[in-house]
């Protein structure tokens, strides 16, 4: 099954006024289930309006969206539930942390679904152990730790209502090399144990290229190419006339081809990289 | 939903009436409502009416716009609209319902009142709030009122506040939306329960949002200093307001109205209320 559908789904945001924009256009983008799902694109391109869809916080305007094989919005006073199947961690996330220790805040998700206390706790737990927070963190004020303890407790926040679709939108943006490397790792090992759906929304091609499974590029509020990232970085001239990039590690590759080296242009990570030129340099490689 | 809240109006253009200088608007916008309580019979309230289709119809701005905003304004007019009819009395009595009379006199000033409050809304916002950005209109403020620097007033602090208040309402309004949508993708939920609950249920928006508005406000103080902002002493401009022919062109045209409107009350008064 798959974990979520859009079938010709439209939104237009402030229809009937002059500031008319059509966020996404009919579309039909189908998610797989257990597996990592990066979103790229360009700002405007309809990323984050696909993410809220998902989870309810915005009714289309025409089409269907369907979670678990379910229309979502088949029962409006419902939505809620929705929320709980479908998390979504937005841009920024610690600028909604609100309550005055860590673990209230991770804990506000599952008393609004209205667990009692001790399956609260057991899942507050577990979301702090998934984002790599120790209990000594518990009692802290969220507002007295660094940006990127702040960014794991807000992802926490989410995780603990065991979403069995996570959407995050950005999450590695504006953290040190460290930090993201550390918040993306926990991601992939959240959806390793969990065994649930991951969508992750981009704008690092490296990072699309080491995390996700798949990728979808939206382009002009549709969506443009859906592939592994095998697929979609070995067509480098076709990202970059709708103005994106490849990783740049491809982009060397691709530099080393033109320059007559036969090595292979759809690699994408470094490891990779690293294996190809070493098979290329072969038994010389001793320097 | 946030989003219907319109404060900033401007609707940018280019007509005479975004030309105009913005002080001279914002005096010709209190000779206007001066205007429509001078008025006092029909043929002089044709002539405000006139003047008021001639500037909707000179901004460019659509008739539908100016409707809309006319909207929330409803519930007003008809409860002035009833008071005057009911609690005024008069000699030419229309018709009787249970002991209260309604005389013609009645309806006549109801008539005139609601006109009245259409037109102030109407003229005002197309002479200054659509026509005018809201930061020519606190420039135009700072100007009318900078006499008063000669008694200590901080005419230019309180200018400056203005504009930041204006710029930041759609960033406020945005950031709101955003928190808003962030709790609720944690289940939170701002519409069942009765109001203490309702009230309640607003603290995850508040403090991050105050949080938030600390940090900008930092942030932009530090930005300000930077560029060595130290108040309006020795401060100039970069846009320097003149007068221009044009200026003097309408304002001698408003006069004109206003002179009809005090002739037309002494010499043509129809059914003067």
């Amino acid at each position: 099954m798959n974990a979520a559908e859009l079938r010709g789904v439209s939104y237009i945001y402030s229809e009937n006024t002059p500031f008319r924009k059509v966020a996404v256009n009919d579309i039909d983008i189908t998610f797989e289930e257990k597996i990592i799902t990066g979103i790229i694109g360009h700002t405007g391109s309809g990323k984050s309006t696909v993410s809220q869809l998902l989870n309810g916080l915005l009714k289309p305007t025409s089409g269907t969206v369907s979670v678990e094989g379910k229309d979502i919005w088949e029962e409006p006073k419902k939505i809620r539930q929705v929320r709980f199947t479908v998390g979504l961690v937005f841009q920024y996330p610690e600028y909604q942390l609100f309550e005055e220790t860590v673990y209230k805040d991770i804990a506000f998700g599952p008393k609004n679904m209205g667990l009692d206390e001790s399956e609260i706790d057991r899942r507050v737990r577990t979301a702090a152990e998934l984002v790599g927070l120790t209990p000594d963190f518990f009692e802290k004020s969220p507002f007295d730790l660094s940006g990127g303890q702040k960014r794991r407790v807000a992802i926490a926040g989410v995780m603990a209502m065991r979403p069995r679709i996570l959407i995050l939108d950005e999450p590695a943006a504006g953290l040190d090399p460290r930090g993201r490397d550390e918040i993306l790792s926990r991601i992939v090992e959240y959806q390793k144990k969990t065994d649930s759906t991951v969508l992750m929304i981009s704008h690092s091609m490296e990072d699309m290229a080491a995390y996700c499974d798949k990728i979808l590029v939206m382009n002009e509020a549709k969506p443009f190419l859906y592939g592994t990232p095998a697929e979609i970085f070995g067509q480098a001239e076709v990202l970059e006339r709708v103005g994106l990039s490849v990783p740049q590690v491809t982009k060397l590759m691709r530099e080393l081809r033109r320059r007559g080296y036969d090595v292979r242009t759809d690699i994408y990570t470094v490891e990779q990289a690293k294996a190809e030129v070493e098979r290329l340099v072969g038994g010389d490689a001793a320097c | 939903m946030l989003k219907d809240i319109t404060l900033g109006q401007f609707f940018p253009g280019n007509s005479i009436l975004h030309r105009l200088d913005p002080r001279i608007k914002l005096i010709l916008a209190v000779v206007y409502i001066v205007m429509i309580f001078l008025a006092k019979g029909v043929t002089a309230y044709a002539l405000v009416v006139l003047f008021t289709v001639f500037l909707v119809a000179v901004s460019k701005i659509p008739v539908r716009t100016i409707l809309k905003s006319l909207k929330p304004l409803l519930i007003v007019l008809i409860i002035t609209a009833l008071i005057n009819i009911f609690w005024n009395g008069g000699t030419t009595p229309l018709f009787t319902i249970w002991k209260i009379t309604v005389y013609k006199e009645g309806v006549i000033r109801a008539a005139a009142m609601a006109l009245r409050i259409i037109l102030l809304m109407a003229g005002t916002s197309v002479l200054l709030t659509y026509t005018t950005s809201p930061i020519a209109l606190t420039d135009a403020i700072e100007r009318l009122l900078s006499p008063l620097r000669a008694i200590k007033v901080p005419v230019h602090e309180f200018a400056m506040m203005m504009t930041i208040a204006l710029r930041f309402i759609p960033t406020l309004i945005e950031e709101t939306e955003k928190i808003m949508n962030a709790q609720k993708a944690r289940g939170a939920d701002f519409e069942s329960g009765n109001l203490i609950k309702k009230a309640k249920s607003l603290i995850p928006v508040l403090i991050p949002l105050f949080i938030s508005s600390f940090r900008r406000a930092e942030e932009l103080a530090t930005a300000m200093e930077c560029r060595c902002y130290r108040g309006g002493k020795g401060r100039t401009r970069m846009t320097v307001l003149h007068l221009k022919a044009h200026d003097f062109l309408f304002t001698l045209f408003v006069c004109f109205t206003v002179a009809g409107i005090v002739l037309l009350n002494i010499y043509l008064p129809v059914y003067t209320i």
